[in-house]
């Protein structure tokens, strides 16, 4: 038996999600188990069946070194404070 | 590198601080344990309860009841599937394993499946008052859930809960509105199946159930039960039944004049029971359990991969 991750999308907008995970013999065979587990009231339009042993889960220490970068990100901060301070000058 | 914690105090501030678990992780062996144990009790119920529903298939009157409850039972087992899946990924025992301890009287399940269903009402009864109680309380454990496959898969077993109840408040209404015969059938029912639907919420926890604490449980068990009673007591006699409780008693000043159901003193012998496999069906309905996973072997050998012919 192999197991499969099940990723449903609904239909529009949403992305797909991770919905959770079966047994099949084979991927033709998965494809109407999935059905019959994860979509049996039209729950989404597309299905993609992913093999376990092909997902590849990163490293905790690859991800942690994407975590100190301040400079990649900017809260706005400074201009809020100056338009803060043109409010308040406008208001006396 | 997997994710770890230090100690059990460095995985507590994880899971206060919004974390959720993957199967991946190096879990503290008691969360892995006790999280285990509770998706496997109810994988267990989902199985036993797919089981009572299918009996009643060939019983229910009428072809829309039958499709109903074809329907019913399909996401029954389609809700044990998801959830033995989810507890043999975390690595304690296979679903062969759990299956047959099922089957050889080793394993628990939820109290209301050690019951027999006598008449249709009983099986109204149960989609009214079991899949409600089974509703809410599912959808206490889906509202926090830090085991993450746990709760992808509780999104959609609540959701499909949410269908039952609606169908079993539909047939309750047929009853209700119905001849004497089917009130009066409805009202035995009740009578039989009241408790042990408020006994499915369990006796009160423990204040230091760690599952509370992990934030598998977003409530206590007391706290579910006693909504359900606030809820239920009054619909239940809106449609003129009566609750078998002598002692039952709207106490208006309760919770600052709010005013609250008050029942009487829950005696909890016969919960005890059931978990012993002590349950006045317990011995049928495991047998006829270990029974249908025999007769469905041929299934399960159709279902094993070929050697390809060369
Ligand atoms: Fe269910
Ligand atoms: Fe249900």
């Amino acid at each position: 038996m192999r197991t499969f991750e099940v990723f449903l999308k609904r239909p529009g907008k949403d992305e797909f999600r991770h919905v959770g995970s079966m047994q099949a013999p084979d991927p033709e065979m998965a494809q109407v188990l999935a059905r019959d587990s994860y979509c049996r009231r039209g729950e989404g339009d597309q299905m993609w069946l992913v093999d376990r042993s092909d997902v590849v889960e990163v490293d905790q220490e690859v991800l942690a070194t994407t975590t100190d970068l301040a400079h990649r990100t900017n809260d706005g901060s400074a201009v809020a404070a100056r338009r803060k301070q043109l409010r308040a000058e406008g208001a006396s | 590198m997997t994710r770890t914690w230090s100690d059990l105090d460095d995985f507590q501030a994880f899971i206060d601080g919004g974390g959720m678990v993957e199967p991946n992780d190096d879990m503290p062996a008691p969360y892995r344990d006790e999280v285990f144990r509770f998706i496997e009790f109810h994988a267990n119920s989902e199985l036993m309860g797919g089981l009572t529903e299918r009996d009643w298939i060939p019983r229910a009157p009428g072809v829309r009841l039958k499709q109903i409850f074809l329907a019913k039972t399909q996401d029954e087992i389609g809700h044990a599937h998801l959830l033995y899946q989810v507890a043999a990924d975390m690595g304690l025992k296979t679903r062969t394993e759990m299956l047959e301890q099922l089957f050889d009287g080793r394993s628990r399940f939820h109290n209301v499946f050690h019951y027999q269903a006598v008449t249709w009402a009983d099986q109204i009864a149960i989609a009214y008052l079991v899949d409600a109680a089974a509703f809410a309380s599912q959808r206490a454990v889906f509202a926090e859930c830090t085991y993450g496959p746990y709760k992808r898969v509780l999104k959609r077993i609540v959701s499909e809960e949410g269908f039952h109840m609606r169908h079993g408040e539909e047939m309750l209404l047929r009853l209700a509105e119905g001849t004497d015969t089917q009130r009066s059938m409805f009202q035995d029912a009740l009578t039989r199946w009241w408790w042990p639907a408020v006994q499915l919420f369990g006796p009160d926890s423990d204040p230091n159930d760690p599952l509370l604490r992990w934030k598998i449980k977003s409530q206590t068990n007391e706290t579910l039960r006693h909504a359900y009673i606030q809820k239920y007591v009054p619909l239940l006699q809106s449609y003129g039944f009566e609750i078998p409780d002598d002692n039952l008693r709207f106490d208006a000043e309760a919770e600052d004049g709010k005013g609250a159901w008050l029942t009487t003193d829950i005696d909890w012998e016969p919960l005890k029971a059931t978990m012993r496999q002590g349950g006045p069906d317990s011995r049928r309905r495991i047998s006829t359990a270990a029974a249908n996973y025999a007769d469905t072997a041929w299934v399960r050998s159709a279902l094993e991969p070929k050697p390809v012919a060369a």
